[in-house]
């Protein structure tokens, strides 16, 4: 097992600067996550890792080696692709044994560690199957046998669970992270684009985007302290709501100009944007903070119902507050509620997030 | 409207058919005539206008091809030079193809499409050059020397380079992260998962080689070193006249092994056109 660091690491393609100046520290057994929408670098930066792509600047350690110029096979990590790559030709045994060869394994070991490993996976009765007779799951299984045969000090994982349904997606999810965190304890690194696999699964969560990292963090610290604009919207479902306006003070309370409305700011965020006054800036609620009431109520903002989404436990309604943005609200349960109708709403005063408009990074 | 539409649906069909119908028959032609012709005198079958039905019926035109001495010799080295050429195909075109589709080395793609400029040049540009490399080595006249020249084609290396590069990127990914070099992807991966485009490529070759007549005209000189198609001709070609009847029953003899290898292997010549028509 080893830690992973990645110190200033650049990868271009031709033009095109798929990885910028990124730095990474994975713990020794740690399962870390890298999350961010497709083309942001993230698979490019586990690639880098695994040796398939050669870093333009930066350093990759892994345990105490400098790899930059490590052969991928001898940095002693293993990989499962989206595709899961198996070997068409040959059945589940030649390809969980396939590393092993390659290694010059004898063959005693060889059946002795391919048995193991297809035993502990539950696959010990597709070994004489090729990979086109097994499901989606049963492939990826494979996937991860192959990988894990070998004893690798890091594991990596390229959005593994995307060509599964729905269903097996959440099972497998339980049973990946149960497997390569909570029972093999081996170093994980894991490239998803799904929000709930990243905050189901991770240690800890790096949100990429143009090939940056945006944040570093705990799942519930990238939810809750989002530092900009791009992790505050990337997650949360639906993403949260940017309330753009001008910060105006009136006695001593602030308010944002938005739309046609002036939005009380809580008290308790008056002091880090006294700054701020007189500028635009962004004001960030997610939809589950948000209450919707049909009648008018003391405190409450006024909409217009705009688009309504019944989804069984909860309901998605769209309002416009007059600033042609479509902000969305989520209720329990359903709503008696008719598209271009009033409605009144308010936000969970201690949720809410700030960022400066021009440079999208939080003020408080 | 149901009606009309099946009616509309019905002539267009006829008319593809009688189309098709029309294109069959006038490539069977030659080969029916050559069929019928086989079993005819010379004498019947170079009258004008043709007749059809062989009279009197005769075998005489494949007695000849058997009483020839040589002509079990000529399908032998048929064979060889096609199964040298074959073998040679599969061989360095493979290689060639799956460098050129999963390898970086400089100059990658330049070398490619010098490749490719090749096969614009007709052959007769570069059979006399050929002819003094073959020379000079010492073996005009013989089978190998001439395979030689055959041993690679740029058209199976594009084939092959076509199908490598069809193959998900992630499998080759896979094979390095797990122990493989170039060499040991080439044989453990690469080969065994391009069996199809192989069975094009020797298809291909094959037919080509077994057909051949150019070359094997040109760099073969003793009788009994000769290919089929330059003995056939040879035999039967006198100073003032050929005797045709028997070349065609030695050609349809000939293409035997090659409409019999079109029939059962069919399925890799489509899928060999297929596969060249594939990305880029």
């Amino acid at each position: 097992m080893a830690k992973v660091v990645l110190k200033n690491v650049t990868k271009k393609f031709g033009k095109v600067v798929a990885v910028n100046r990124v730095n990474l520290e994975v713990k020794d057994g740690e399962f870390f996550v890298l999350l961010g929408p497709s083309g942001c670098g993230k698979s490019t930066t586990l690639r880098l890792i695994a040796g398939l792509e050669e870093p333009d600047e930066g350093e990759i350690w892994i345990g105490d080696r400098l790899v930059n110029n490590v052969d991928p096979v001898k940095r002693n990590v293993a990989m499962v692709f989206q595709s899961y790559a198996l070997y068409p030709h040959m059945t589940v045994y030649q390809n969980i044994e396939f590393p092993l060869k390659m290694a010059g394994v004898p063959i005693n070991e060889r059946r002795k560690r391919v048995v193991e490993v297809a035993r502990f996976l539950g696959i010990e009765d597709l070994l004489n199957r090729y990979p086109k007779q097994l499901s989606g799951g049963q492939q990826q299984r494979v996937a991860v046998a192959r990988a894990i045969v070998r004893s690798p000090e890091v594991f990596l994982l390229d959005e593994p669970l995307s060509n599964l349904d729905a269903k097996l997606r959440v099972k497998m999810r339980f049973e990946l992270r149960k497997l390569l965190h909570d029972k093999l304890g081996i170093t994980t690194i894991y490239v998803t684009h799904d929000q709930v696999e990243a905050m189901t699964m991770a240690d800890k969560i790096a949100v990429m985007n143009n090939g940056r990292v945006m944040q570093i963090g705990r799942p519930i610290d990238v939810f809750e302290r989002p530092q900009n604009m791009f992790v505050a919207g990337f997650i949360g479902i639906p993403p949260m709501n940017f309330m753009v306006g001008t910060l105006i003070a009136k006695e001593d309370k602030l308010f944002l100009e938005t739309g046609d409305v002036k939005i009380i700011v809580p008290d308790k965020y008056i002091d880090p944007l006294k700054p701020y006054v007189g500028r635009d800036i962004v004001m960030g609620i997610r939809p589950q903070d948000i209450i919707i009431d049909t009648r008018p109520s003391q405190g409450y903002y006024e909409a217009i119902v705009i688009g309504y989404e019944p989804l069984g436990l909860e309901s998605y309604i769209h309002f416009s507050i007059g600033d042609n943005t479509d902000y969305v609200a989520v209720v329990k349960g359903r709503l008696n509620i008719s598209l271009g109708e009033k409605i009144y709403w308010v936000f969970n005063k201690d949720r809410v997030f700030f960022f400066d408009k021009k440079t999208q990074q939080a003020i408080a | 409207m149901r009606i009309k539409f099946k009616l509309s649906r019905i002539l267009w069909i006829a008319f593809v058919y009688l189309v098709l119908s029309i294109f069959a028959l006038v490539y069977l032609t030659p080969f029916i005539r050559s069929f019928v012709a086989s079993f005819m005198t010379w004498e019947q079958a170079s009258r004008f206008p043709p007749e059809w039905i062989p009279s009197p019926f005769t075998f005489e035109n494949y007695l000849k091809l058997f009483r020839l001495e040589l002509f079990t010799r000529w399908i032998l080295n048929s064979a060889l030079y096609a199964g040298v050429i074959v073998v040679g195909n599969i061989l360095f075109a493979s290689m060639a193809g799956y460098a050129f589709a999963r390898l970086r080395f400089p100059g990658r793609d330049a070398l490619f499409s010098a490749l490719l400029a090749l096969l614009m040049i007709p052959v007769f540009v570069t059979i006399v050059p050929n002819y003094i490399i073959v020379y000079r080595l010492g073996l005009i006249d013989n089978i190998f020397g001439l395979a030689l020249l055959s041993l690679v084609n740029v058209s199976s290396i594009f084939l092959m380079k076509q199908y490598y590069l069809s193959l998900p990127q992630e499998v080759f990914d896979a094979a390095r992260l797990d122990g493989c070099g170039p060499i040991k992807a080439f044989f453990y991966i690469a080969l065994p998962l391009g069996k199809p485009a192989i069975g094009a490529v020797a298809v291909y070759q094959f037919l080509g080689a077994w057909n051949a007549f150019l070359g094997p005209l040109v760099f073969l000189r003793s009788p009994e070193n000769f290919t089929l198609p330059v003995g056939l001709s040879f035999a039967f070609q006198r100073s003032m006249w050929t005797e045709y009847t028997p070349i065609i029953a030695g050609s349809l003899v000939a293409a035997a092994p090659t409409i019999l290898l079109f029939i059962v292997l069919n399925k890799y010549l489509i899928r060999g056109i297929v596969i060249s028509a594939g990305k880029g």
